[in-house]
């Protein structure tokens, strides 16, 4: 493990957002699963607590007096390049394309679900951490990445965010199919045929049954999804991050 | 007592009874003119005293005289004239009398005339009244030569059955016409009271217009003097059928009074009602206004006058200047070629003036045209505008009421979810955390459908549209659904084409389409009943259909249900926001397709058609 990086379980986490309330409620949610939090109300208070502090991962609100989320992402974004998940209460895909594109790592929308919020953080820190292993790891060709998503083609392994997932034949060959292919889109027909050498007929549900079980080992959501989706009356891609 | 006079004048029956008597008497008089006519009667006899003052009688001496007068030249009288006479020029004499004495003839005064010393003589007068059948015959100078005598006198008897006669005509003729004045004063008598009582009726004061007061004013009096011309020719040709010296009815007479009178009747009782609506007409004031004449005047007067007043442009304010800037431009270019016509004409060298000032209102023209085209482009930027400013505003809106739901919200949910980790906690408190905790995050639920809702419903939500296969789809969300279907207790039975269905579509969005038809199945559905699902083509469209059996009684339309916040259950208890169709809805119709509810008896069925993509 590099120096300066701190253990998962005692990782300090800086948590912006102008309402007290709720800064303190995800403080409490984050210190029962032992990380230590800093708070701060605003865009500006947020730049001051990250200079005089270590900080390994941000929670932050967009919506803010003074400076608002993003444009405190893409300030924290010209020199570091620690987590930040903006948690925001602006729901539209066109709100969380924007905040990934101004460097956010990820993205969770209020009212959010607490154990949900405290899944995210624990996966963006373990992607943060493990970051050092993953870049030293094996640069080979057979590793297929996107985003925490990591297949081992030769070793017939997954992991999601440094952590291994155990997948069956059938769900390591699809995802195997679309990670090679990132952003393309392919059709129930096309998974099967690929993935079990079989004339495909009617097999949407087989397909899908699948994807939906792979989607509940790699997503913290299965119902949003973030790396597997599903392309409604058109087939299943993964998403290229 | 008025009242009663009133109520008696204005009742319907009374008007009517009026309206046919005057009808039947002005028949009545028409057809005793006619019959006058026939039988050669003449009213003039009236105030004649006798026989022998009548013009009957002159006429009678006056024909007498003429014959006799013709036969100072011919020298012969007709053989067998009723008369007696005595002729002579000085030299000759004819007579039909043997002792032709002047006091022979004096003895049937008054019916006797004589010609002396160049005077004529009737009824010892010493003047004749010349009917001008005879003036000429009586008077030229060679009858009056004094050397001329002509004594004419009638036997008495064939005087006597003459005057007998008379009397006989005048007396009928006094009965008809005292007939005739009775019916006359009659019928002006009840014209007046028609006049006055029509449009009333005995129930109140006001003014009731007739049926026939809704045609024009003009086509009536038009229709009015049309019969009353087409009469009056009838009349005429009537007259001359039966015209005759003889004053005896023929069989021929006698038809034409029948036919006479049944075309009069009609006729009278159309003039009588044509005239009674235009008095109401007059009553009421409508007279004028109420006539195709008028209308159009008006209408051309008002468009005229709103050219002017501002009416005309008042819709579209930008248009006036450019309106009159064209009337002046082509008035003033008419006037200007004209005074080009007569300059040339007159070979004045002030030909070349108009053209010059033609030039100028061109420049002038054009010039304002184009000041008013950029107004007009402006005010409908501005317009443009507006909207856009007010659009904007109304995502703004949504956007902050659903920050302000959410913040709260969030905390709401988060303390909750402290609380229940807290421990010692006692058994109570801890029902009471997971009951909380349900409801928020049911509440959470109805903030986003509502969102999404209001968004989708002010069309402020981007449509993703994308050409993608609906049959796919439904498989897809049945798969999604599965685990939920499968514990549903349902049986789904679900019947999908072989080929794709290729429709444009938010394949987002009609995911939650079909999810939340589905979901509705699934939730109100009766236990263990079947849920239908089935896609077909029909007519170029891709028509998806979910029936299922409510598990209660649907006493609800099919409009109602798709309107906000109605659900199902009446009572509310279940969970969900109760927007889910309402989302479907309004989902589908944002993708561009149409969703249909109908609801028949226990059955409940959502039909989701779409366009089908061109091949």
């Amino acid at each position: 493990m590099p120096a300066g990086y701190a253990r998962v379980d005692n990782a300090r986490i800086l948590v912006v957002d102008d309402d007290r309330e709720i800064a303190m409620a995800i403080e409490k949610l984050l210190a029962r699963e032992g990380y230590e939090v800093i708070k701060a109300y605003d865009g500006m208070q947020a730049l001051e607590a990250l200079a005089g502090n270590q900080v390994h991962l941000i929670l932050l609100d967009i919506m803010m007096p003074k400076l608002d989320g993003l444009s405190a992402t893409m300030k924290i974004r010209e020199s570091r390049n620690i987590p930040i998940i903006i948690i925001s209460a602006k729901s539209e895909d066109s709100d969380k394309i924007l905040g990934l594109s101004m460097g956010a790592d990820d993205y969770v929308t209020k009212p959010f679900n607490p154990q949900e919020l405290v899944a995210r953080v624990k996966s963006q820190l373990r992607r943060y951490m493990h970051l050092g292993d993953i870049a030293n790891g094996p640069k080979s060709a057979s590793v297929l990445r996107t985003g925490g998503l990591c297949l081992d083609t030769e070793a017939k392994q997954l992991t999601v965010d440094g952590e291994p997932v155990k997948l069956t034949a059938k769900e390591y060959k699809i995802l195997e199919l679309l990670m090679s292919n990132p952003g393309v889109v392919f059709s129930a027909e096309q998974i099967y045929e690929a993935v079990w050498k079989e004339v495909p007929y009617s097999v949407e549900n087989t397909v899908m049954v699948h994807i939906r079980r792979i989607r509940e080992k790699i997503e913290i959501n299965p119902k949003e999804p973030k790396y597997l989706k599903v392309v409604w009356g058109i087939g299943y891609k993964i998403e290229k991050i | 007592m008025v009242t009663r006079l009133r109520r008696f004048s204005t009742d319907p029956v009374a008007k009517t009874i009026a309206f046919i008597l005057t009808v039947l008497i002005l028949t009545g008089l028409a057809e005793l003119f006619l019959y006058i006519c026939f039988r050669n009667l003449d009213p003039q006899c009236i105030p004649v005293d006798g026989y022998f003052d009548s013009t009957e009688f002159v006429d009678l001496m006056g024909k007498a005289a003429a014959e006799a007068s013709d036969a100072l030249f011919s020298d012969e009288l007709p053989g067998n004239v009723p008369y007696y006479y005595y002729i002579s020029d000085g030299n000759k004499e004819l007579t039909n009398v043997e002792n032709p004495d002047k006091s022979f003839f004096e003895q049937f005064e008054p019916a006797f005339c004589a010609l002396e010393n160049g005077q004529w003589h009737l009824k010892s007068k010493s003047s004749f009244p010349y009917s001008s059948r005879y003036t000429f015959k009586l008077s030229v100078s060679e009858v009056l030569k004094k050397s001329n005598t002509i004594y004419i006198a009638y036997p008495k008897e064939y005087i006597k059955s003459l005057e007998q006669e008379w009397n006989q005509d005048r007396t009928v003729v006094i009965r008809l016409v005292t007939v005739a004045a009775a019916g006359a004063a009659l019928a002006v008598i009840l014209a007046i009271y028609l006049a006055a009582v029509t449009g009333r009726r005995p129930e109140d004061m006001e003014l009731h217009p007739g049926r026939t007061d809704s045609v024009y004013s003009d086509i009536l009096i038009a229709v009015l003097c049309f019969l009353a011309l087409a009469w009056y020719l009838l009349y005429l040709a009537a007259y001359d059928l039966g015209a005759n010296d003889t004053g005896t009815l023929t069989a021929s007479h006698k038809l034409t009074l029948i036919v006479f009178g049944a075309i009069t009747l009609p006729a009278a009782a159309l003039c009588e009602a044509i005239l009674l609506a235009l008095i109401r007409k007059i009553k009421a004031g409508t007279l004028i206004k109420h006539s195709l004449i008028y209308k159009f005047l008006y209408r051309i007067y008002d468009y005229a006058v709103s050219l002017f007043d501002g009416r005309a442009f008042s819709k579209y304010p930008l248009t006036r200047s450019l309106f009159y800037r064209q009337l002046i431009f082509i008035i003033l270019s008419f006037v200007f070629v004209f005074l080009t016509f007569v300059f040339m004409l007159a070979e004045s060298l002030a030909v070349i003036i108009p053209p010059v000032l033609e030039a100028i209102i061109i420049y002038w023209y054009i010039k304002g045209n184009n000041r008013t085209y950029m107004d007009i482009n402006r005010g409908f930027n501005e317009s443009l505008e507006e909207q856009m400013k007010s659009e904007r505003m109304k995502v703004a809106l949504i956007t902050n009421v659903s920050h302000d739901l959410k913040t709260p919200l969030t905390s709401i949910v988060s303390y909750i979810d402290l609380l229940s980790k807290e421990e010692g906690l006692p058994e109570p408190a801890r029902d009471y955390v997971r009951i909380l905790g349900e409801k928020a995050g049911r509440l959470s639920n109805m903030v986003s459908d509502l969102f999404d809702l209001a968004k989708s419903t002010s069309g402020n939500m981007p449509v993703d549209t994308e050409k993608l296969d609906l049959r796919k789809l439904i498989e897809q969300t049945l798969a999604d659904m599965n685990d939920r279907i499968e514990n549903s207790g349902l049986s789904f039975r679900v019947k999908l084409p072989e080929k794709s269905m290729q429709i444009y579509a938010d394949g987002k969005k009609l995911y939650r389409v079909f999810q939340n038809v589905i979901d509705n199945a699934l939730k109100y559905s009766l236990q263990g009943t079947r849920v239908y699902i089935s896609l077909e083509e029909t007519e170029g469209m891709a028509v998806a259909t979910v029936k299922n059996t409510a598990g209660y009684e649907m006493d609800f339309t099919a409009e109602e249900i798709l309107q906000r916040f109605t659900r199902g259950d009446k009572s509310r208890t279940s969970e969900g926001s109760g927007l889910g169709l309402s989302i479907a809805e309004s989902f589908t119709r944002l993708c561009g397709g149409r969703f249909r509810v109908d609801i028949d008896g226990d059955l409940f069925k959502v039909t989701v058609s779409f366009n089908l993509a061109q091949q």
